[in-house]
């Protein structure tokens, strides 16, 4: 594939608030017009490249902007303003057993899962196997989910999002689940999935694990990117700026 | 729209896959499992024609007011379900939607088909309950001369009722479950109004008894034609009329009501207002699928 993999152009997001949170049709037919929105703008124009096969790391205080912009590369919400184009099979890693039913067998949600990331039942039955040996369950895969502990839905969760054979890994935040050897060994997976020329983008406070996998940083900060650079450069320049006090609520 | 139509075509396997996983669901803990659908609204229905018969339509007669009753019932509560389930089919799948894109009219497309399967699935166990009560009446008068069969050729009209019913269904199904997840409120309306709906459909009567009726009549018969209005007051009447025996009805005087023929003109109109509510529908939907996740 030719050109970069992910490119944010001039991106800005806005969210409305409510600040009476009640919703209903009496509220809005009653109070329209006393009705308070606020508006919060959470990223303000943001640009950057990735490039095939790079591992680009976005750090940040809470608030900065980095899941709303992690979310917009997943097509979960639509910018404001500007475009982001992924060039390629996306797989977002999402929070650890969000698409998980408790009551179904984690088997049945392996097949839930694997589809919507956009496998088809039969690719997902040819690698069905590989899945369950990744999150070493064994047999519990044929118990309920609801009967996991976090630390299985996280093995589980985390080898669908693996075995998708996506393009560009989205990863927020969630290697810190799971012991020790599972940590080890989806740092084995990262480092093979990159390997193969897949691209990375990941959100971590993590400044450790950044420093280990990430080519670049980018640091978001109040809804701007304040710096892009080897993560060298970057990360004690973000770890040295004092904490704000007037982060966003 | 046609966009939203061939992206809804890509993610087709997650729609199986969803509906699959609903109908698993729904009766994943209980022992009866899938018998539910069936058992739930016989047992209602028994209940209901034992009033039809003993206190309001004495001697609605062939083949039993039962039959009558759960040919209109069985389609009526997988229209109630369907709006029922769809309202809060987005809002119940929030964390994934927060998460992950996929189209999202999947989620009230999921609650619909997996409705709709049940809904095949009764009206094949009411073919059962035909057959029995005809095997009991031949047992019970000797001999096969009395008993009409139980199966009526206008049967194979049955598809295209079903076909009106599922647009119908899945227009509103849109739309509701678009509108709930900014006002809660929808869901309650819907509720209230559809238990409203159940007594303006011919389904503890028969729509001869509105035709009939003095205040009809009075009206010169624009009361019926308005109720013919309602797609469901039309296919509640057209489900039986093509799955069971025309009903002989008296009236207090003692009179027999001529049973009217299927009406295709009104079968037309319910068809026609389900595609408007269909298009309808999915426009509203794809106008605030992009909101949902940032609701206010």
């Amino acid at each position: 594939m030719e050109g970069p993999a992910i490119v944010v152009s001039d991106v800005k997001k806005e969210f409305l608030l409510n600040n009476s949170g009640a919703n209903s049709i009496k509220t809005a037919l009653l109070w329209w017009k006393r009705r308070k929105l606020r508006h919060l703008q959470v990223l303000k124009g943001i640009s950057f490249d990735v490039k095939q096969g790079e591992c680009v790391a976005v750090v940040g205080r809470n608030g900065a902007g980095k899941s709303t912009l992690l979310a917009l590369m997943a097509r979960v919400y639509k910018p404001t303003s500007g475009s982001i184009s992924m060039n390629g099979r996306v797989a977002p890693l999402l929070e650890l057993g969000a698409g998980f039913h408790p009551d179904l067998t984690g088997l049945e949600n392996v097949y839930f899962n694997a589809i919507i990331l956009g496998l088809t039942r039969k690719e997902v039955r040819e690698r069905i196997d590989k899945i369950i040996a990744f999150s070493e369950l064994g047999d519990h895969v044929n118990s309920p989910t609801r009967t996991f502990s976090s630390g299985m839905l996280a093995r589980l969760g985390f080898s669908i999002a693996v075995h998708v054979d996506a393009e560009i890994l989205l990863v927020d935040e969630v290697l810190s689940v799971g012991d020790f050897e599972f940590e080890k060994k989806c740092y084995a997976k990262i480092d093979e999935f990159r390997a193969g020329g897949g691209t990375i983008l990941f959100v971590s406070h993590n400044t450790h694990a950044v420093r280990r996998i990430a080519d670049r940083c980018v640091w978001l900060h109040k809804g701007y990117v304040q710096k892009i650079g080897s993560p060298d450069e970057v990360i004690p320049l973000y770890e040295s700026t004092p904490m704000d006090t007037d982060t966003l609520a | 729209m046609l966009s939203e139509l061939k992206e809804l075509w890509k993610f087709r396997e997650l729609l199986f896959t969803m509906v699959q996983r609903e109908l698993k669901i729904r009766y994943k803990n209980s022992a009866l499992g899938f018998l539910w659908s069936m058992l739930n609204p016989l047992i209602t229905v028994m209940v209901m024609s034992f009033m039809f018969e003993n206190f309001l339509h004495r001697g609605a007669g062939v083949p039993s007011a039962t039959a009558y009753i759960l040919a209109a019932y069985l389609p009526f509560t997988f229209f109630q379900l369907c709006l029922l389930d769809s309202s809060q089919s987005i809002l119940s799948a929030m964390p994934l939607i927060k998460k992950i894109y996929f189209p999202r009219e999947i989620l009230p497309l999921a609650s619909v088909l997996s409705n709709f399967i049940h809904l095949v699935m009764a009206l094949g166990m009411f073919f059962v309950y035909l057959l029995v009560v005809y095997l009991r009446s031949i047992i019970g008068h000797g001999g096969f001369a009395n008993a009409e069969s139980p199966f009526r050729l206008t049967a194979i009209y049955l598809p295209i009722l079903l076909v009106i019913n599922l647009v119908l269904s899945t227009g509103l199904s849109l739309f509701i479950s678009a509108m709930n997840t900014f006002y809660e409120d929808v869901k309650y309306i819907v509720s209230v109004v559809t238990y409203l709906m159940f007594f303006m459909c011919p389904i503890l009567y028969f729509e001869e008894s509105v035709a009939n009726s003095a205040l009809n009549l009075k009206w010169g018969g624009w009361l019926y034609k308005l109720m013919n209005l309602n797609p469901v007051f039309s296919l509640s009447s057209a489900y039986r009329k093509v799955l069971v025996a025309p009903p002989k009805i008296t009236v207090d005087n003692g009179a027999v009501m001529v049973p009217m023929p299927l009406d295709w003109r009104y079968i037309g109109w319910a068809g026609l207002i389900s595609v408007v509510i269909l298009i309808g529908g999915y426009a509203t939907f794809n106008k605030l699928k992009w909101r949902f996740v940032e609701r206010p």
